[in-house]
């Protein structure tokens, strides 16, 4: 696991106050919506406004593809890693 | 409800019952920690900051509840365990402070808001919730009245039994507020919360008239000094707020 899935793991259990949780608990392909984690379309603004403040991005919340960015926490990773690049 | 004008507009008496309670506040979470209370009323020693623990909610469906939202489904939930679906009367004159004044902070940070705080700080925000983890989609209500929210919701509570409900729960909860608002709250001397279930039934009544001119208002909220009447096993409760004095009695 890399240190920045990891720290969006710290990340979403902060952030939605997903009590007695470790990042060991999310595995990185885990979906993070419905059957998965079990995050609801709250989790999915709050979390989209946790990785803007945590990681100085912006995440254009109309775009197509940003849903698919938020699937799980490697993709999450992978897409937060290119933004912080571009 | 008995109307009985007599050349004002005022309802008169209204009567109910109430089949059971469950009270809330930090140190007091049981019957037998409320009457030893009630035996020398006075600040509650428990730690301030005690949450209470709803664990018959699962984590996922509790983990964004306020302290207020805790409280309520505290004592609430017991008194609808294994009951038919029922209205639920939610009455709280502070409410949410604590996230109004989070998001307040963040705006004027001009930060973005954080849209559970924003989700879940309306009035009525707790009685939907109660409504979605109950699975009960009787009428809810939320009032924000003032010293007397207790009176004002029994009325609503009355008013639901008079249409024809069997059941109503009514929820009176007040957290501390934060502290730059402290300087102009001084009615909720710790965080409470009362749940009374009521039926229609002549065990109590209650009345509204105009105070005396030598009326004072009550040491406590409106809803501990019911409750100290409840414990005691008194048969009159007497809360003044502003114009009207309050009358509650339980009949022989």
């Amino acid at each position: 696991m890399s240190q920045l899935e990891t720290d969006i793991k710290n990340l979403i259990i902060e952030a939605l106050g997903l009590e007695d949780m470790g990042p060991d608990d999310i595995d990185s392909e885990q979906p993070l919506f419905g059957d998965g984690l079990g995050l609801d379309s709250v989790d999915a603004l709050e979390l989209g406004l946790a990785i803007q403040k945590r990681f100085g991005i912006k995440i254009d919340a109309e775009a197509k593809d940003t849903r698919t960015h938020f699937a799980n926490v490697a993709r999450l990773a992978a897409y937060v890693s290119a933004s912080k690049a571009a | 409800m008995d109307a009985r004008t007599g050349g004002n507009e005022r309802f008169d008496v209204i009567q109910f019952s109430i089949d059971q309670w469950r009270a809330w506040a930090p140190g007091l979470d049981d019957a037998d920690a409320w009457t030893r209370w009630s035996l020398a009323p006075g600040c509650v020693g428990g730690d301030p900051a005690a949450v209470p623990a709803v664990d018959f909610l699962p984590a996922m469906q509790r983990r964004r509840m306020s302290r207020l939202a805790r409280m309520t489904f505290q004592v609430a939930w017991p008194l609808a365990e294994g009951q038919a679906p029922m209205p639920m009367v939610f009455a709280s004159r502070h409410g949410e402070t604590p996230r109004t004044f989070a998001l307040l902070s963040e705006l004027a940070e001009r930060q973005p808001l954080s849209p559970t705080q924003f989700s879940l700080s309306v009035h009525n925000a707790i009685i939907g919730l109660w409504s979605i983890l109950r699975g009960d989609d009787s009428e809810m209500t939320a009032i924000a009245a003032e010293g007397d929210g207790l009176e004002h919701a029994l009325l609503e509570a009355a008013g639901l039994l008079a249409e024809g409900e069997p059941q109503v729960l009514l929820v009176i909860a007040e957290d501390r507020p934060p502290e730059a608002y402290a300087p102009w709250i001084d009615d909720v001397p710790f965080p409470y919360a009362v749940a009374l279930r009521l039926r229609r039934g002549a065990q109590w009544t209650l009345t509204c008239d105009t105070p005396s001119a030598d009326a004072t208002a009550c040491r406590w909220p409106h809803a501990l000094n019911f409750l100290l009447t409840l414990l005691q096993g008194g048969s009159l409760c007497s809360n003044h707020w502003k114009s009207r004095e309050w009358t509650w009695r339980r009949n022989p």
